[in-house]
């Protein structure tokens, strides 16, 4: 298949989900119309989302216990990096919240090659509106705050669209469960030196999405387990 | 301010930075046996003779011997409660990996 003269033969996309039935087989059957490859990483789930993803057309690897988002992805990374001719992985949140449209831009950009991973960024151009304002409050603050984004010049630190060359998903080694993945993420494009860029895109923030969404106290947890990151052993 | 109140601090401080930095190696675990050591020498000592804790005590300028342990204690604690939980997160990684190659074994493709 080919978007926007991209050939998405090699491209992986993953994603990761936790009883998701409601919703996932759409968000497969949608990425399946453009993209070839749909990986989904099944958290443990207690529902059927496993079989709901597997009749929509994804590859299926199901976590035997819930480990956290992070996990999934690694997992989905994982799984993808073995597949033969893979060359390019997108990482894709379940609950319907992204867009597939929104992927051509970013393969795009990757394809120009001066980048080894793109990641999608809610406040940039004019498309910032529909987020929730003490969301977007608090997510500017922490991209702020945050050193790892303030060096790499990021302004959406916990966009969970992102999309990389085999050079990340060989290297990519999250090891903090839950939701602090994506500062994890971050740190480790610091730590590797890898070049990242960032492409406009919008959020679907629909009544699902919202509840299925972290709260926003979970910040406590990432900021915190930041700080901890890397006084363990690997 | 006491001499306690200076050591207490940096104790606290002290015992931060050894467990957000230290990873552990041979020789971590030497010294805590060493530690480990001392402490059960100067146990068995403050049992023999309480009363001395009063007078370390009072050295520190903490009235009582046994407020004096009880500080110890809450050090103690809090190393403890740290430690731990930086075990739990290093065993949670390894459980994940144990997970994640379980889960890859049982990959499922599509018919499609």
């Amino acid at each position: 298949m080919y978007v926007v003269g991209i050939d998405t033969s090699g491209v992986w996309i993953i994603v990761p989900a936790f009883n998701e039935t409601q919703v996932i087989g759409d968000v497969v059957t949608d990425l399946r119309s453009t993209f070839d490859h749909v990986v989904c990483v099944d958290d443990g789930s207690l529902d059927d989302t496993a079989d709901t993803a597997l009749r929509a057309g994804a590859h299926v690897v199901s976590h035997p216990v819930n480990l956290g988002q992070g996990a999934a992805i690694q997992t989905g990374v994982e799984y993808a990096r073995r597949q033969p001719g893979a060359a390019v992985f997108v990482t894709f949140d379940a609950d319907g919240q992204h867009r597939v449209t929104d992927v051509p831009a970013m393969l795009d950009r990757l394809a120009g090659g001066d980048v080894d991973i793109v990641i999608g960024t809610r406040f940039s151009g004019s498309r910032v509106s529909g987020i929730p304002p003490l969301k977007r409050f608090i997510l500017r603050i922490a991209a702020r705050l945050s050193p790892t984004s303030r060096r790499l010049g990021l302004t959406d630190a916990h966009n969970g669209l992102r999309v990389f060359n085999r050079r990340v998903a060989e290297n990519l080694d999250l090891t903090m469960a839950g939701m602090s993945h994506a500062g994890e993420f971050l740190a480790l494009i610091d730590d590797n030196r890898w070049r990242v860029a960032e492409v406009p895109v919008e959020i679907l923030y629909t009544a699902y999405s919202l509840a299925k969404g972290q709260p926003l106290l979970n910040g406590v947890n990432i900021v915190f387990d930041g700080f901890l990151r890397g006084r363990m052993h690997r | 301010m006491n001499w306690i109140q200076g050591l207490l601090i940096a104790a606290i401080l002290a015992l931060l930075v050894h467990l957000l930095r230290s990873r552990t190696n041979a020789t971590a675990k030497a010294w805590v046996k060493v530690g480990y050591l001392m402490f059960v020498i100067a146990a068995i000592y403050a049992i023999l003779r309480p009363d001395d804790t009063t007078v370390v005590a009072n050295w520190l300028g903490v009235d009582r011997g046994a407020d004096l342990l009880s500080y110890a204690l809450v050090i103690a604690f809090l190393f403890t409660t740290l430690s731990t939980y930086l075990r739990f997160k290093e065993l949670e990684v390894r459980y994940a990996r144990l997970a994640r190659t379980v889960a890859l074994q049982g990959a499922r493709t599509p018919k499609i």
